[in-house]
């Protein structure tokens, strides 16, 4: 369903690759994702799944380097196009969006280092790649370590205490990686890069953390079970270990001594990328209930006729529209300066999650039983934006965080942008 | 104590690099190309330089312009950025750097300083500014 846009001043190639972006989800992520909904955990990693051909067609578009800047061959799109973009394709499935985010995480980051090298080996061909063959992931959070590994600014994220699992060491002109990573690391099982976080100085506990990349083919890393789960089951999850895995110092991209403040980048950008798919997904609810009120008699009169429907439709337009606003405006500014404004991506994301996760809710109090069945696309809405609550950060720990840069810098100056 | 001594020095430094890049280099076509324009506000000592394909332009002149990525940084991150000694991710993460533009334009325009950085030391040794 097409919506009015607020902004009157879209281009003419703004609307052409939202509605672009709008077709490839409506008819290319849409069925998928019902598909893979619905089939096992190991079999949408299978051979002949259909997850194979999707992300085929994704890669022939350019929809997986949607982030990249152009000079490495992205698609160079500015803040509001890569915001258009992005609604779309969490309309289409939330899941197979995050997925297409973070299989560019290792080359958007390499780019981000700056370093000759990193860009040449993972960046450029990443952004040639066609077939979907080249396939990163961002691997973060441990077993014994999940939100707090965003624990940004509390005194517990710089304890000794705090050993993490994945731990780096330097020898000679490589570090050498042991330990593994959690079941959440999105694309997981199914990916031949890692953007990785292993701890290297233990005295400084997480905020002791690198970045690095890491090919996952070099001996010593091997993978667990894909994560069998409620909602996005179209997003491939697993574990990674890592055995005494060499690389060559060069991929560390970013060292302790700057890691708290890289990790506020990376999350600044990760958040934003949620908050926007966010907008699609309680859009997708709200025009799922919508048009069911319309069509459905109930009781001897369309449901539409009936008060108390017109009021929730009602609000959960406002919260597509409030979503939308939200993130697109931390969107235009946290893709406009750097650093990003970390409580900018923080508001947008816990905000457009909690408005998605109601409108998801509301979408199957207005279909009633049928929303509850696998007939209506209404019940895999609920339990994929039930995930996004507390995908990359819960929303309480992203809250404490939030008020602690509040306290810390409100109001901020405009020198400090 | 500043490494530049004055604006006045880093002015005629910098013209005269930047207008050598221009005139020697791809750096000026390449910058109309991408569609960029660039205000670098450096501090202490204060200069604001504007650079488009034309060449530089400076104080009130450089501050009048509407630049697509403007940088803001100490005039000694600047001098140690032309030497390639600054870490870039670094700087920007920890606001030694500022940079205010599309995240891609920003991204876009350090590969295209290279030509100048080449040329950077020949002008401290010019100037008598450390390189090390």
């Amino acid at each position: 369903m097409d919506y009015f846009d607020i902004n009157l001043d879209l281009t003419e190639e703004d609307l052409a690759l939202r509605e672009a972006a709008h077709k490839f989800a409506k008819e290319v992520m849409r069925p998928v994702a019902k598909e893979l909904d619905r089939m096992a955990c190991e079999d949408v990693v299978a051979e002949g799944s259909p997850l194979w051909d999707f992300l085929k067609k994704a890669y022939e578009l350019g929809y997986h380097k949607v982030l990249m800047p152009d000079h490495v061959g992205g698609m160079g799109l500015s803040p509001l196009q890569v915001h258009l973009v992005f609604e779309e394709l969490g309309w289409g499935s939330f899941g197979l969006s995050v997925l297409l985010a973070v299989l560019g995480f290792p080359a958007f980051c390499a780019v981000l280092s700056n370093d000759d090298e990193l860009i040449e080996k993972f960046a450029i061909p990443y952004c040639e790649c066609t077939d979907g063959s080249i396939r990163g992931c961002w691997a973060i959070t441990e077993p014994d370590h999940g939100s707090d590994h965003l624990g940004l600014g509390e005194a517990f994220f710089s304890s000794p205490d705090m050993r993490c699992s994945a731990q780096a060491r330097l020898d000679g002109d490589h570090y050498v990686i042991s330990g593994q990573k959690s079941a959440w690391v999105s694309g997981g099982t199914i990916s031949n890069v890692a953007l990785l976080h292993p701890q290297i100085d233990r005295s400084r506990g997480i905020a002791g953390s690198g970045v690095c990349i890491v090919p996952l083919d070099l001996p010593g890393v091997s993978k667990g079970k894909p994560l069998d789960k409620i909602g996005q089951r179209d997003l491939n999850q697993g574990e990674i270990y890592f055995d005494a895995v060499r690389i060559p110092k060069s991929y560390m991209i970013f060292e302790p001594d700057f890691y708290p403040e890289i990790l506020e980048t990376i999350l600044g950008f990760a958040n934003l990328c949620m908050s926007i798919f966010s907008t699609g997904l309680a859009r997708a609810a709200f025009e799922e209930a919508f048009s069911y009120c319309k069509e459905r008699v109930q009781g001897g009169r369309r449901l539409m006729e009936y008060y108390s429907i017109k009021q929730r439709i009602f609000r959960m337009f406002s919260r597509v529209e409030t979503c939308r606003a939200l993130s697109r405006a931390a969107a235009n500014l946290n893709f406009n300066v750097s650093p990003p404004v970390a409580e900018y991506s923080l508001v947008a994301k816990t905000t457009a999650t909690q408005m998605c996760f109601e409108n998801a809710h509301e979408a199957i109090q207005s279909l009633g039983g049928n929303g509850l069945t696998k007939e209506y696309l209404t019940e895999k809405l609920f339990r994929d934006a039930r995930a996004t609550l507390i995908e990359d950060g819960n929303n309480e720990t992203l809250d404490r965080h939030g008020g602690h840069i509040i306290f810390e810098s409100y109001p901020r100056s405009r020198d400090e942008i | 104590m500043p490494l530049f001594k004055d604006a006045a020095l880093a002015q005629e430094l910098f013209g005269d690099l930047w207008t050598k890049m221009i005139a020697e280099t791809q750096f000026g076509k390449e910058l109309k190309e991408a569609g960029i324009t660039i205000l670098f506000a450096v501090h202490d000592p204060d200069l604001s330089m504007y650079v488009d394909e034309n060449g530089p332009l400076f104080g009130e002149e450089a501050q009048e312009k509407t630049p697509v990525v403007t940088m803001k940084m100490s005039l000694d991150t600047a001098h140690w950025f032309w030497l390639k000694k600054v870490n870039i991710p670094k700087a920007l993460a920890l606001r030694q750097i500022k940079a205010k533009g599309p995240v891609g334009k920003v991204l876009k325009i350090l590969p295209l300083l290279k030509p100048g950085q080449e040329m950077y030391p020949d002008y401290c040794r010019k100037y008598d500014l450390p390189t090390e």
